[in-house]
């Protein structure tokens, strides 16, 4: 018993003011302190939002974007961004339908799915690296020429009859049938990209492409490829979003995902990727993700009007923006 | 003639470095004056108070004996005084005559007066003998022909004084004339002109009087009309033995040719580049404003695009096309542009020095950071960089440290050849002895080194071999004892003309 004792003042003694202005001073530690301000909010405000149904919401919600926002932070790590990520979302979305309508195995659907959005979003790599676009102009051209391609394949009807085999290898829940499997494939995929852009050689070129491209080429850094599979990435996470959102609606929406860039990009913004490039990290982009599916759901939890929602995302993101100012304070202070 | 412009002990310092020591001199009223020395001597940056550029200098201008201190370059247009700049910019979108009235509109009521500012144009271009009109968009003219907007919209303010810096830089011969002839027009009407240039036989062409810079002092203003160009050079030289660098290891080169270069061209910038380095050697590349020296070492390193002729190492012809190709023959380069080019700013020392080389720290797909710090750590010691840290943000060091962390990166990955432009550049004294200690250290291990370099003192103090570069081209290769301050200088400013 005093063992425990013992241990509990010794976790006590690391909640100094000094580790919290430590923690508050790492993006990550950050949004994790306010996610957690943003639960005791909405639980003091209506006890309902903490059930573990509630939770198991909010996580089942921040998914799709989770994926997505984790994808585009690699164009944006690049100093790029990728517009067309919403209709390739939509792209592997019509793709797969198909391929499981025609009959094809669910894994070597979900296979092709992410080739898909491999070489759409390579593609994008392709524009921006080979022609030289501006990746903010060739995405927007490419977010246009995708969804087109989705409807053109669909003939613009939802695809129909999706196996319930395929559903539940994406959709199924463990735990007690409370938890989604999908959740646990954001946080692999998270994990993932984590590791390669801060372990693996083509993630430190990435981060120095997206820091300073000139310094980059003149250490010998293969440009064009890091840019064409930092898109690739990108479309990736955009094809596994659209993947999941199949498996959860059963129907494949060619107008599935329009406008899902934006929420990608306020998760990442959130999460302190900065558009200059060479910053951010997948994992500030999942709690972006997390953070904003919170706040959507405990303002509907508190029945805020709809139109109040927008105010307050709006608001987060400016708010999440102007931090990186006060953080740059409490940098200067701990060290 | 009175003193129209007098300069009286100006001083003026970036940080610890002082770049104008004390300088006073004068320009009379209606002359074409020239201001003359090696680059970083001091003329722009006076150029640059005199128009209100820099306003923490110390001394006094008086102009037409009156003191003065312009707020900004648009504070001095207003008193008649206009800068040519050595960049020429205009806004291409907008015409000729809405450029020459930017920020000095004639107005009628609240509308511009389009009419009145065309027909003032159009008569001052005529003056000026120009072809273009009012209404021509600037987007469609040569650079010769943007220069003589910039000069109109200095008449278009009625500008006593105009400055030039390096006008001529980016004109084609026919340009330079009509460049000329328009110098002659202007001080016929009784206009004051500084004239910065490098170019010999402009100043004597065009110029009455010359004003010699060397290293931030003043050295002397001489009559442009009876001054030899042997004079004239000498006076630009006779620096003290002390402020060379010094070799304390001098002649470790070999006869082995390490890097050989055989007529490398790029079209328009340098044509017919051809020499040898030997292993060993510390090879100087030595030229002024617009001698291309940069073009040719990135050509060199594969950072150009566009480039002819053969580059040999070792002895065996290789195919450089890229920086990629150039590190994995063993070559290095320390680029101009630290800030910009020779590091990245999100990255600590330890993720700028590995870079190049951080296949070495992969075992299994991920890096080995550990391993890396350590290693990193090592480089980090041995050049002294201050602080000892390997986990240090590159961008919050001196700039002498940054330089150390863009070397160490090439040391980290071996180079057997090590290019540095301008190695010294913005870097205190302490520094730069340990920088030069560095590049002996190496070619004593039989590496090889070219150093870029405006300055003559570092230039002279290090390098075995200099080849001197003006406009494009390779003037001279001086060796050993021929290697001093006027023998460079002289091939520096007279190439064309000498040859």
């Amino acid at each position: 018993m005093s063992k425990v004792n013992q241990m509990m003042k010794n976790v006590l003694k690391k909640f100094t003011w000094n580790n919290i202005k430590q923690a508050m001073a790492s993006r990550e530690g950050l949004l994790i302190i306010s996610i957690f301000i943003i639960v005791g909010v909405f639980t003091i405000i209506d006890s309902v939002y903490i059930m573990p149904r509630n939770i198991v919401n909010i996580l089942e919600q921040s998914v799709v974007n989770g994926f997505l926002a984790v994808g585009i932070t690699f164009a944006i790590v690049l100093a790029g961004i990728d517009l067309s990520i919403g209709s390739i979302y939509a792209l592997s979305i019509v793709f797969v339908s198909k391929f499981l309508v025609g009959g094809m195995n669910p894994f070597l659907a979900i296979g092709l799915g992410i080739l898909v959005g491999a070489i759409f979003g390579g593609f994008n790599g392709v524009l921006i690296s080979k022609l030289k676009l501006q990746p903010f102009i060739a995405t927007l051209g490419t977010m246009s020429i995708y969804r087109g391609i989705a409807y053109i394949v669909t003939n613009g009807n939802p695809v129909l009859g999706i196996p319930t085999e395929y559903r539940q290898i994406l959709n199924s829940n463990t735990f007690g049938s409370i938890v989604p499997v999908s959740i646990f494939l954001l946080i692999a995929f998270v994990i993932f990209t984590q590791i390669v852009l801060k372990k693996t050689r083509p993630g430190t070129y990435i981060y120095s492409v997206g820091g300073n491209e000139e310094s980059a080429f003149l250490s010998g850094i293969k440009i064009d490829r890091i840019k064409i599979l930092g898109y690739a990435i990108s479309g990736i996470g955009g094809a596994i979003a659209g993947m999941i959102l199949l498996a959860q609606l059963g129907t494949g929406e060619p107008i599935a995902g329009s406008g899902a860039e934006l929420n990608a990009i306020a998760a990442t913004a959130i999460g302190g990727t900065s558009l200059a490039g060479g910053k951010g990290s997948p994992i500030a982009a999942f709690l972006g993700a997390i953070l904003l599916s919170a706040l959507k759901v405990g303002l509907i939890v508190a029945m805020v009007p709809t139109f109040w929602q927008y105010v307050a995302t709006g608001a987060i993101i400016i708010v999440a923006a102007s931090v990186e100012i006060i953080q740059k304070r409490l940098k200067s202070s701990t060290t | 003639m009175n003193e129209y412009i007098e300069f009286k002990n100006i001083s003026k310092s970036f940080g610890k470095i002082e770049v104008l020591h004390n300088v006073s001199f004068s320009v009379k009223q209606g002359e074409v004056h020239a201001l003359l020395g090696e680059n970083g001597a001091g003329k722009s940056t006076l150029l640059n108070i005199f128009h209100g550029v820099y306003q923490d200098y110390s001394g006094e201008i008086f102009y037409n004996h009156q003191p003065i201190k312009f707020k900004s370059v648009f504070d001095a247009n207003h008193h008649g005084i206009a800068k040519v700049h050595q960049e020429i910019n205009l806004v291409n979108d907008l015409t000729v005559g809405e450029n020459i009235a930017l920020g000095q509109e004639d107005v009628k009521g609240i509308f511009v007066d389009r009419k009145k500012i065309d027909k003032k144009s159009n008569d001052i271009l005529d003056e000026l003998g120009c072809s273009f009109r009012s209404r021509t968009k600037v987007s469609s003219l040569t650079a010769g022909e943007k220069q003589m907007v910039l000069i109109a919209k200095a008449l278009y303010s009625n500008a006593n004084t105009i400055s030039f810096d390096e006008p001529t830089a980016a004109l084609s011969n026919n340009e330079i004339d009509h460049f000329f002839k328009t110098v002659e027009k202007l001080k016929a009407k009784g206009v004051t002109i500084l004239y910065v240039s490098h170019r010999l036989n402009e100043i004597f062409k065009i110029c009455d009087r010359v004003t010699v810079f060397l290293d931030g002092s003043y050295v002397n203003t001489f009559d442009a009309k009876t001054i030899t160009k042997e004079k004239l050079i000498h006076s630009m030289v006779g620096r003290n033995v002390e402020m060379f660098a010094q070799r304390k290891m001098p002649k470790l080169y070999t006869n082995e040719v390490a890097l050989k270069v055989e007529n490398l061209n790029k079209p328009g910038i340098f044509s017919g580049i051809d020499f040898e380095v030997r292993r060993g050697e510390i090879f100087g590349l030595y030229g002024l404003v617009g001698s291309k020296r940069t073009d040719v070492v990135r050509a060199i390193f594969g950072a150009e695009e566009h480039v002819s002729g053969n580059i040999y190492i070792g002895g065996e012809k290789v195919n450089i096309n890229s920086p990629y190709d150039a590190i994995k023959h063993g070559i290095g380069l320390v680029p101009e542009e630290r800030k910009s080019q020779g590091f990245v700013k999100v990255f600590n020392n330890a993720e700028n020095i590995t870079l190049t080389d951080i296949g070495r720290y992969i075992n299994k797909f991920l890096i080995n950071d550990k391993k890396k710090n350590s290693s990193a750590v090592e480089y980090i010691k041995k050049l002294n960089v201050q602080p000892l840290d390997s986990k240090k943000m590159t961008a919050t060091l001196s700039g002498g440290n940054q330089q150390k962390i863009v070397i160490a990166k090439w040391l980290h990955c071996n180079s057997e050849i090590l290019i540095l432009d301008e190695p010294t550049k913005g870097i205190d004294v302490g520094a730069k002895e340990e920088i030069y200690n560095l590049l002996e250290e190496l070619v004593s291990q039989g590496k090889t080194v070219i150093i870029v370099s405006s300055e003559l003192p570092e230039i002279i103090g290090l390098c075995d071999t200099v080849m001197v570069m003006s406009e494009g081209k390779q003037i001279k290769i001086v060796r050993d004892k021929f290697i001093n301050e006027k023998e460079i200088l002289k091939y520096a400013l007279g190439g064309e003309f000498d040859e």
